[in-house]
């Protein structure tokens, strides 16, 4: 499969914490990525496709894997949405 | 720096800086020039290297000068000169500025005010000038302007008034207990005054304080347009300061029967983050 790509040219971000503040450079929307999502955002390195990421979270996380995939899945459908990752 | 650009002078200027006519009570901006129009024809014009000159046109409160000039001009000169001016009054301990930021009427004031009476100097009234030139440390410059209390607060705070302020404003000077401090210190922590039940300190973590950062008053917009940030450098900006900052929050009932108990809780936050 593909790897997962951010689309960095259409945003800048910073770490604050364990927090992570990305603001969309079209128009200045701001996204807050806390506790899991800031750890899938930071593990979408451009190397790992969505296979690799749930095998990397499952490192990470005790859980029902597809429950954790599902979680993913929504996360992953919503960072397309807000332009930020490619696909 | 400050001192050498804020003299003042008087003379005629010019009552616009681009095409559109300035109106009172606001602002314009150029690359090296900021013209601000107070009440009536009360006309401020800073050129950088030049300092201000003040247009007195006829029936104008004169009063209410010096409130404009260390006030937007004073912030406004120091944004183009490179300082970051915050909404703030502080203190000072153990080498450390700790500020207190809230609206106007928020309590800065009367709250630097009481912790003198814990042995702890001002640093600040109502505008703190952040330096931020070294991108190790956010360093603070000392205050321009004398303390500032309402009748009420003169009582709260047992602190010495002065004069009036103005002869609208129902403020008076004040002398703070514990003297002030005239160096620049680092900033030891930036606290957002609000109100609640209880008085109670909590620390401000992440992608708050980043929101915490765009949450200043008009000071905040005068530094992004004389800095000429484009939004990604804007947002760089935002999130140093974010990042370099550590913030708190301050609850506190508004009544006088819990005051001291705030004040005491904020004088020995700072005495024990002084010492860290």
């Amino acid at each position: 499969m593909t790897a997962l790509a951010k689309l960095t040219d259409r945003f800048t971000e910073a770490d604050i914490d364990d927090e992570i503040v990305v603001m969309r450079l079209d128009n200045g929307e701001f996204f807050s990525l806390a506790g899991t999502g800031a750890i899938i955002w930071r593990l979408i390195d451009g190397t790992r496709d969505r296979k690799g990421l749930l095998t990397a979270l499952a490192g990470e996380f005790d859980g029902d894997e597809a429950e954790i995939a599902s979680d993913v899945d929504e996360f992953l459908a919503q960072l397309k949405e807000t332009g930020l990752l490619a696909g | 720096m400050m001192e050498r650009e804020t003299h003042v002078s008087f003379g005629q200027v010019p009552h616009s800086l681009f095409d559109d006519l300035l109106g009172e009570m606001s602002w314009q901006l150029s690359d090296d020039r900021f013209l601000l129009r107070g009440e009536g024809d009360h006309y401020f014009l800073y050129c950088r290297g030049e300092g201000i000159t003040v247009e007195r046109g006829e029936n104008i409160d004169v009063s209410e000068e010096s409130l404009w000039l260390n006030g937007r001009v004073y912030s406004a000169i120091a944004s183009m000169n490179g300082l970051m001016p915050i909404h703030a009054s502080a203190v000072a301990f153990d080498d450390k500025v700790f500020a207190f930021t809230a609206p106007a009427g928020g309590g800065k004031s009367t709250l630097v005010a009481a912790l003198a009476n814990h042995g702890l100097p001002m640093f600040c009234d109502d505008t703190l000038l952040l330096d931020p030139s070294d991108s190790d440390r956010i360093l603070c410059l000392p205050g321009h302007k004398r303390l500032k209390l309402r009748p009420d607060a003169v009582g709260l705070t047992c602190a010495v008034p002065r004069e009036k302020v103005s002869k609208t404003v129902d403020k008076f000077y004040a002398e703070p207990a514990a003297g002030d401090v005239g160096v620049a210190l680092p900033l030891g922590e930036l606290v957002f005054l609000e109100t609640g039940p209880q008085p109670v300190i909590a620390p401000i973590a992440g992608a708050e304080r980043f929101v915490r950062m765009q949450d200043d008053h008009y000071t905040a917009h005068l530094f992004a347009e004389a800095r000429k940030f484009d939004r990604a450098g804007l947002f760089t900006h935002l999130a140093r300061m974010a990042t370099q900052i550590p913030m708190a929050r301050f609850v506190r009932p508004v009544d006088a029967a819990s005051f001291e108990e705030g004040v005491e809780l904020v004088a020995n936050r700072v005495k024990s983050r002084g010492l860290t």
